[in-house]
């Protein structure tokens, strides 16, 4: 054991070190346990913090406490995204220009094709409360009437596993587990954890979300899924069923009142790339590209019923 | 050692952690994504050690689970061993070189990806591999990016100790 007034060299450094008589230090094994103690603790707490939270992931004790701390947070979030909006306006604007050229060439096909459409659909609404009438039909919950939009911003953005996002509106202003968000594009996802003043919202790019939703083209339902190479899939539908390029999916809404889904009719979801049969597969596969993009999640509005 | 370093590093992490979860986690390039929180925390063990290493990625990962409504403890629990780890290295075989910011934050980068990856994995939670791995060279190019600034910053605001410090840690030789 080495004297305390005695030179000490420093293994590692090779320097030396005069240490005074006075000078109080803890010993090496006691700083060391301590150390390991504190380590120790803080993983312990951290176990015992995830075995809660998985325990009662939308309610109890913890939870509550999260979203107090959820709300705390929120002011310094916003703040950062104001702070970061005129550079990631900066950044857009200038891909922006870079796209221009050929989204115009692309945006005149649309507006071709649309107007076409437009009379198309003038003829069959002019059918459509002729024909109600003689199927004596019922109208389920359709958007927007049925709903109201909760406009707020996206202040947290989905890491590298959680396809997840959070906005600044929670239950105080009516918005549930399960309430629907879209964008201006279309649907996003679905709120997956709510405080009163932020909410979790799981997008549709998770890998476990699926959504209902049909081909209003050609009448075709299916579950639209992320794909196993991050495309989005409309599965389940039938290998004789009728389904093109272009055709744009919505969500199908509830068909039958007892099992009521949680997106209402309509809500545009995106346009189908392709679709393709395959001889080992039981269904037809269909890629989708979404309307909304995942990457630019800024403004949203959570969908909330009237009633 | 200090209240007021303790203060400093809190106030730090907080801030980085806040950083992380409102536009660090939007900012993706091929696949990667900056990681300032790890950054921050690898600066902050360096210069003051496990014990801080530790706390500080237990308090920046409550921070960003809370912010995003996520799994409590989760990112804590990756953040304490990674801080904690980093702090070791610090107070040894890393103290005043001037490659060990970058060493640790590449290192670091790749086993908190793995980290999360394998606790989301044992959890039963979604733990895409693919994209991860994919996004990894990336990330650590970013976050090497981010560890000049941000490791002067760090050290501009928390004075390196005296090699003194660090001896109660060392084997004394003669």
């Amino acid at each position: 054991m080495a004297s305390r007034d005695r030179t000490a060299r420093v293994a590692v450094l090779g320097t030396s070190v005069q240490r005074s008589r006075n000078e109080r230090r803890p010993s090496r094994g006691r700083t060391a346990n301590v150390r390991r103690v504190v380590l120790l603790g803080l993983v312990l707490l951290a176990l015992v913090l995830l075995t809660v939270s998985f325990r009662s992931p939308t309610s109890g004790a913890l939870h509550d406490a999260q979203g107090y701390g959820a709300s705390a947070l929120r002011p310094f979030q916003v703040a950062a995204e104001r702070v970061a909006r005129p550079f990631r306006d900066a950044y857009d604007y200038v891909s922006g220009l870079t796209g221009a050229k050929a989204e115009n060439k692309k945006l005149h096909r649309e507006v071709r094709q649309l107007r076409a459409q437009y009379v198309a659909n003038l003829a069959a609404a002019s059918q459509l409360a002729e024909f109600k009438a003689l199927l004596h039909f019922e109208e389920l919950k359709t958007f927007p009437k049925s709903f109201r939009p909760v406009n707020t911003t996206v202040i947290s953005f989905p890491g590298t596993f959680a396809q997840q996002v959070t906005i600044a509106a929670g239950s105080s202003s009516g918005l549930r587990i399960n309430t629907p968000v879209v964008t201006a594009d279309g649907l996003i996802g679905r709120v997956t954890n709510v405080t009163p003043r932020t909410a979790q919202v799981t997008l549709l790019s998770d890998p476990q979300s699926s959504v209902p939703a049909v081909d209003i083209t050609h009448h075709v339902s299916g579950l639209i899924r992320r794909g196993p190479r991050g495309t989005f899939d409309l599965d389940r539908v039938a290998k004789e069923a009728i389904v093109k390029k272009g055709d744009v999916i919505v969500t199908r809404g509830t068909v039958d009142r007892k099992l009521p889904d949680y997106y209402p009719y309509g809500i545009p979801i995106g346009t189908v790339l392709s679709a393709s049969p395959s001889d080992i597969a039981t269904f037809l596969t269909v890629q989708v590209t979404p309307y909304a993009r995942f990457d630019q999640l800024d403004a949203v509005a959570a969908l909330v019923p009237k009633k | 050692m200090s209240g007021v370093d303790g203060l400093k590093a809190a106030a730090l992490l907080f801030v980085a952690a806040i950083f992380q979860v409102s536009i660090f986690s939007q900012a993706r390039v091929l696949g990667g994504e900056p990681q300032i929180l790890l950054v921050t925390l690898v600066a902050v063990a360096l210069l003051r050690g496990s014990m801080f290493g530790a706390i500080g990625g237990f308090f920046g990962g409550l921070v960003v689970d809370t912010a995003t409504l996520s799994k409590l403890g989760l990112t804590s629990l990756v953040l304490t061993l990674a801080g904690y780890w980093i702090g070791r290295y610090g107070e040894t075989t890393g103290r005043d070189r001037a490659h060990a910011p970058f060493l640790s934050v590449g290192v670091t980068t790749v086993l908190y990806a793995f980290g999360v990856l394998i606790v989301r994995f044992v959890l039963g939670e979604p733990a895409p591999a693919g994209p991860m791995v994919r996004g990894l060279v990336p990330s650590i190019v970013l976050n090497l990016i981010l560890t000049a600034p941000v490791y002067w910053l760090v050290r501009r605001l928390l004075r390196p100790l005296d090699h003194g410090d660090y001896a109660t840690e060392v084997q004394l030789l003669g």
